[in-house]
């Protein structure tokens, strides 16, 4: 049996600036050591649609994407521009699934009062991504303000927290990434 | 922040889930109960310290169960959740001592303010009561008794294992004793002359842990009027116990672990790394390899702490010593109570050697303390001892040890109303211990 190259899998949801793509796909890859691949999963976001609320229901996305998942993909991750929310909550910045397959992070309040292109907007998507990226690696919210994995209530907390994790976050996911290496390499 | 302890109850199944995904990201501990009936179930069983309660229920509502929680937990915060038409009954709930509410769906600067706020406020309660308890438990240190074959070979082991430098692991249910043990290996030790630090990991509450392991630099937080000395540098030249290490949080586990390894450390908001020589000892009443596997405990931990271990022996099986060990407490609480009871009648002491002491020595030495006090003769009656003190047990020689167990176990339970916190307390045993033996007896709550 041949091996499976073992990768994350990128899923832009409709029209994505490129730009953006590929400096999340360099980020990913270095801060979880697996390489990347773009892959659009799904077309549109359609089904998870609520009329009333006019948002998008990101769980049911997420479930969508996993079931999709090809097999050589340790962990997805979607972006959209749609707004996202869950049932609980006015709305999402992003959600994924704790220590799961897939993780989704959508542009919509991201933007907030910058260009597309700018520096400040790309660094706000780039920080959650890795931070969705993070919960599907077991790592839960962080205290420290600092940490990529504090969980941020408003724009500004996203700004003020740098694009790497704490010693604490960091050793657990390198525990993680330890255990998931162990699990797919072929048993000798 | 710390993590809290929280119980979600609402009869809508997407909204209980995605409240509850939401916690948990945020690591708190989360519970769910789809009812008021069950959320009652979980609340006699277990103390949570935040509830949001969705007000509108079928059956018992939403307001029942804060009254509930507010009759008996009253430490407990209740946020009620609720849907536009129901303000008014969320302002009767705030009437009726809820902590605020919510209405759905919430804003997520909202609620994380509000769950911030609480566990702020529950930690400064906990900070205060330990520094108090702290204080008492610092005031009562004694030496190990015992002539019994099992604590024979314990003096044999820690005759042993003291001279050498190295960590040793301490197991054992509660009030075996463990703590005076370590202690015992330590005066026995080369380090005597130098410090025995005592760190119960269980009870320094989760965001004092850090400053009190490690002290701080002046500055580093708001409350850091004075540089501190942790616990670490304390122990500096002698012995640091880890007591109840099973209960530390992950964020300390790593540091511990380095701290292990490299025996170098920082002060919380200092740039020097600071040099320590001690020698580490823990204990637990856990079973840590368990806990490996569920992946609450590191291992690398454990192998660091795991070089030397033993196990202190239940008192169920060092009977022999119950007479020694009663006369020891007997002859420290007359004095402290200035009471003349210097003996134990001898149907006491016959009762006592039959009882199985699911809470092992402090147990007993809480049953003489009680004795003590509410004695009237000059020795020690069977009806002195809250062990015996129910009037429909059947004499001992009718009865096999589970028996008196179940029964003691059940008159604890009417006693505190069927409150396992309590109970578990009294009986000196950890609450998971109760329930196993709960399950063991098959003690149900009468309808
Ligand atoms: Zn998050
Ligand atoms: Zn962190």
């Amino acid at each position: 049996m041949a091996l499976l190259e073992h990768m994350l899998v990128i899923s832009p949801i409709g029209d994505i600036d490129e730009e953006l793509i590929e400096s999340i796909s360099v980020n990913i890859t270095r801060t979880f050591g697996f390489p990347t691949k773009l892959r659009s999963l799904i077309d549109d976001v359609c089904f998870a649609y609520d009329p009333d609320r006019m948002q998008h229901y990101s769980t049911i996305i997420l479930e969508k994407l996993a079931s999709k998942a090809p097999e050589e993909a340790i962990r997805v991750f979607a972006i959209t521009t749609e707004d996202l929310y869950i049932p609980i909550l006015t709305y999402v910045y992003g959600e994924a699934q704790l220590g799961g397959t897939a993780c989704i992070v959508s542009t919509h309040r991201l933007r907030e009062g910058l260009s597309s292109n700018s520096q400040a907007y790309r660094s706000r998507v780039i920080k959650e991504a890795i931070h969705e990226m993070g919960h599907t690696f077991k790592l839960r919210h962080c205290k420290d303000q600092t940490c990529i994995m504090h969980y941020c209530r408003s724009i500004k907390d996203v700004d003020k927290k740098s694009d790497q994790f704490c010693r604490y976050c960091k050793v657990l996911l390198d525990d993680e990434k330890k255990s998931l290496e162990k699990s797919i390499s072929p048993a000798s | 922040m710390d993590s809290a302890k929280v119980l979600i109850v609402d009869d809508e199944l997407i909204m209980r889930e995605s409240l509850a995904g939401w916690l948990e990201r945020d690591g708190h501990d989360i519970e769910k109960a789809s009812s008021g009936e069950e959320a009652l179930e979980k609340i006699k069983d277990t103390s949570f310290d935040i509830l949001l309660v969705d007000i509108k229920m079928e059956g018992i509502s939403g307001l029942e169960v804060l009254k509930y929680v507010k009759e008996n937990d009253p430490d407990a915060a209740v946020i009620m959740i609720t849907a536009y038409g129901s303000i008014s009954t969320a302002i009767e709930a705030i009437k009726a001592g809820a902590y605020d509410y919510l209405l759905k769906p919430f804003d997520p600067e909202e609620l994380g303010v509000l769950i911030e706020k609480i566990i702020e406020h529950q930690a400064r309660v906990r900070e205060n009561l330990f520094l108090r308890e702290d204080y008492k438990q610092r005031t009562r240190f004694e030496s190990m008794i015992g002539q019994s074959q099992p604590m024979h070979e314990i003096f044999d082991l820690i005759q042993d294992i003291a001279p050498v430098n190295s960590t040793v692991l301490i197991t054992g249910e509660t009030g075996t004793g463990k703590g005076l043990a370590a202690k015992a290996i330590h005066t026995n030790s080369p380090r005597c002359e130098g410090p025995f630090v005592v760190v119960n990991c269980g009870a320094i509450p989760e965001h004092l842990m850090e400053s009190e392991l490690f002290g701080h630099q002046k500055g580093a937080f708001t409350d850091a009027k004075e540089t501190k000395k942790g616990r670490l540098e304390l122990a500096h030249g002698g012995t640091l116990f880890l007591d109840e290490i099973g209960e530390i949080n992950m964020r300390m586990q790593i540091d511990l672990l380095r701290v292990l390894e490299d025996r170098v450390f920082y002060r919380v908001g200092g740039t020097q790394s600071i040099k320590v020589d001690f020698r580490i000892i823990a204990a637990t009443n856990r079973d840590l390899e368990d806990a490996v596997k569920d992946r609450i405990f590191r291992e690398d931990l454990y192998y660091r702490l795991n070089v030397i271990s033993f196990q202190m022996p239940p008192l169920r099986e060092r009977k022999d010593d119950i007479p020694l060990l009663t006369d020891h407490f007997l002859r420290r609480f007359s004095q402290e109570t200035n009471k003349p009871i210097d003996k134990i009648s001898r149907e006491a002491m016959d009762e006592m050697m039959i009882y199985e002491w699911p809470g092992n020595v402090r147990e007993l030495e809480n049953a003489i303390e009680r004795g003590v006090v509410v004695g009237k003769a000059r020795s020690i009656q069977p009806e002195d001892l809250p062990i015996f003190h129910s009037d429909h047990v059947p004499s001992s020689n009718e009865r096999s040890l589970k028996e008196i167990q179940k029964v003691h176990i059940i008159q604890t339970l009417e006693d505190t109303n069927w409150n396992v916190s309590k109970t578990s307390k009294i009986l000196g045993i950890d609450r998971s211990t109760l329930y196993s033996k709960i399950k063991q007896f098959n003690i149900q709550k009468p309808a």
